[in-house]
């Protein structure tokens, strides 16, 4: 039979005879033609129509012009003959071509032997509820530890993540806390307003700030400033294999690495809180003078009114001893048990910061809570 | 008993399983290390070289077996015991894993500040001695992202040599280097091995280094699970007719079929 090869298209040409087909793969086989998807279009519907036949015969003609896209065809033909148990036979494959097809399948039966990775434990494993508790309770001895004078912990590790988390925070702090005074101070005025009683609006804000706003605040910046921070530098330790050799040498690295970061924020959070606590106080003055027409003297003396209890600040103050330590331990426990990889690594950052977000509200809710049903409030 | 005999094994691995999980990456593994020796664990990539050695510098428990250094089962007694059996090796990590928020000197200097009372000054003489060992005389105030692949490597060599210890571990000491560094790093080990009397565990498949440095050695394999072969690799090479491990130590492809 005569065939049209000389075209710059792809073609293959077929015999049919009784249970036997004779396929011939001719044409310009190129990746970047048109022509080859709609003949694998069609190849699809010659598929079905052999679904009986038991021997393929696949030849090359001799002026076949070939790249990648003929050795997938061909890995893919011989797939789709062979399925409902049709016996495929190369020929006179040109030898290049020939060599490309044996190492593929070489490359997928090593990749079926070695490729089998380990079976995942599910969403919810035991390990997954027991680890956190593991980590915490390491966390407690290490810090026991350091009390009785035998943690390995460098203070000025601890005095470094200090200023990172305190000193370096104190722009971001300000803005937010004196925007948060601001907005409170504007919000609360309209209400106020109508009781012709503006000058609350003192007692609104500072009661506001220094039991939850300075508080919360500072806790959700530290948990995406710092938590992000220590979950990254930890988890590309972790990546680097710094933490396999801290613990080669029989270093403890919680105590090294976990307890230094978390005991800075358990002493930091609390300070930035009274810093955001006093910004706050301030952004309400200014909108209570400069726009509401109180003198400053007259707006602190109700804001010192406000704050007789000083109860008031301390249950604040006292969250955010809490609110550090939540971060510190979510960040740090992210970090050092991120996967090996940068993809892992990107996650542990993320769902530090998400963590310690909800367990932080969770814990505002319980001490609001507690504290009503203990009539502190 | 023979005492000078026990006394010359310095590790002892016996019927070792390791599994990360459920799933199982070595069984039944048993060799020893002579004191002095480098034993070189080799084999595809994938077949748990770095795995075995992750058991072996207290890492990761085995599933089943015994791991005993210098006559002391590692992974038998507690934390404790475990710690200051770990402080008789030295660990190479494959790219060093210096700490890097600290610089090399410090690097080699913290084992040194944390397990020992020496002063300042004997710190210092100590880790000067150590640095000139690899060749990183005056390169003390780098930090690690400073220092290229093979300087990195030489650090960590260093600062797995900080305790004196008995026992070397390198976790493919050669990959990723240039044939000269990896040479040089090869003569290092040797010196190490013949002028200090440390034993090495090395895991590598560069075959230059293997030839260059191996004593002993054991072939793991990925399908079996098991060590396929042990020996020098030299005799291995000679008399070994195991397609798997000639085809290794002679480079060639395997012929599934």
């Amino acid at each position: 039979m005569p065939s049209s090869c000389d075209e710059k298209i792809p073609r293959i040409e077929h015999h049919q005879n009784n249970s036997d087909v004779s396929i011939t793969i001719c044409g310009y086989w190129s990746l970047n033609s048109r022509e080859r998807l709609r003949l694998l279009r069609r190849w699809e519907s010659l598929v079905l129509q052999w679904k009986d036949v038991l021997s393929f015969e696949i030849k090359c003609d001799e002026s076949l012009v070939w790249d990648s896209s003929l050795v997938v065809f061909l890995r893919n033909a011989n797939r789709d003959l062979s399925v409902n148990g049709g016996q495929v036979v190369f020929l006179d494959l040109p030898a290049g071509l020939n060599k490309l097809l044996n190492l593929a399948d070489e490359g997928q039966k090593r990749n079926k032997e070695q490729k089998q990775g380990p079976p995942s434990d599910g969403f919810l494993s035991m390990e997954a509820l027991l680890k956190p508790l593991d980590f915490l309770g390491a966390l407690v001895i290490s810090f026991l530890n350091l009390v009785r004078g035998r943690s390995v912990m460098r203070w000025r590790d601890f005095f470094a993540s200090a200023r990172n988390c305190s000193a370096s925070a104190l722009p971001i702090v300000t803005l937010i806390s004196f925007l948060t005074g601001v907005t409170m101070a504007f919000v609360g005025s309209v209400q106020l307003e109508k009781f012709n009683a503006t000058i609350y609006v003192a007692d609104l804000v500072s009661l506001a700030m220094v039991r939850e706003m300075g508080a919360l605040m500072v806790a959700i910046i530290m948990a995406g400033r710092t938590g992000a921070a220590f979950a990254a530098e930890l988890g590309n330790m972790n990546l680097n294999e710094e933490i396999d050799s801290l613990e080669t040498f029989g270093i403890c690295s919680v105590s090294f690495l976990v307890l230094p970061r978390t005991l800075a924020l358990f002493v930091m959070t609390p300070l930035l809180t009274i810093y955001a606590d006093i910004v706050g106080i301030l952004g309400g003055l200014l909108v209570g003078t400069l726009v509401m027409g109180f003198s400053a003297l007259h707006y602190l003396e109700q804001t010192q009114s406000a704050l007789t209890d000083m109860w008031e600040v301390y249950s604040g103050v006292s969250k955010s001893l809490f609110f550090g330590l939540i971060i510190g331990f979510v960040g740090c426990y992210k970090g050092v048990f991120s996967g090996r990889d940068s993809a892992s690594l990107g996650k542990s950052v993320t769902s530090a910061v998400v963590i310690s977000v909800t367990l932080i509200i969770i814990a505002d809710a319980f001490f609001e809570t507690a504290f009503s049903l203990l009539e502190l409030r | 008993m023979n005492v000078s005999g026990r006394d010359d094994i310095v590790i002892r691995v016996e019927s070792l399983d390791l599994a990360y999980g459920n799933h199982l990456v070595l069984k039944n593994i048993s060799f020893e290390v002579r004191r002095g020796d480098c034993l070189v664990v080799m084999g595809g990539s994938g077949c748990g070289k770095s795995t075995l050695l992750k058991s072996m510098v207290g890492l990761l428990a085995p599933l089943r077996g015994k791991i005993i250094i210098d006559r002391d089962e590692l992974w038998l007694n507690g934390d404790k015991k475990r710690k200051e059996t770990l402080k008789k090796l030295g660990v190479l990590f494959q790219n060093g894993a210096l700490w890097s928020s600290m610089t090399v000197f410090e690097n080699v200097a913290m084992p040194l500040e944390i397990f020992t009372d020496l002063g300042v000054k004997e710190v210092e003489n100590l880790v000067d001695y150590k640095l000139a060992l690899v060749g990183l005389a005056g390169a003390g105030n780098f930090y690690p992202s400073e220092l290229s692949g093979g300087m990195r490597k030489r650090a960590g060599l260093a600062r797995a040599m900080a305790m004196d210890p008995e026992i070397l571990f390198l976790d493919e000491p050669s990959a990723g280097l240039d044939p000269i560094t990896s040479k040089r790093l090869d003569d290092l080990i040797n010196e190490l091995k013949e002028s200090l009397g440390i034993s090495f565990v090395v895991v590598t498949h560069e075959l230059a280094s293997i030839f260059d440095i191996a004593d002993d050695s054991i072939f793991l394999d990925s399908e079996s699970k098991e060590i396929l072969a042990h020996g020098n690799p030299k005799d291995l090479l000679k008399e070994n007719n195991l397609t798997k491990v000639r085809s290794f130590l002679e480079r060639k492809t395997v012929n599934n079929s």
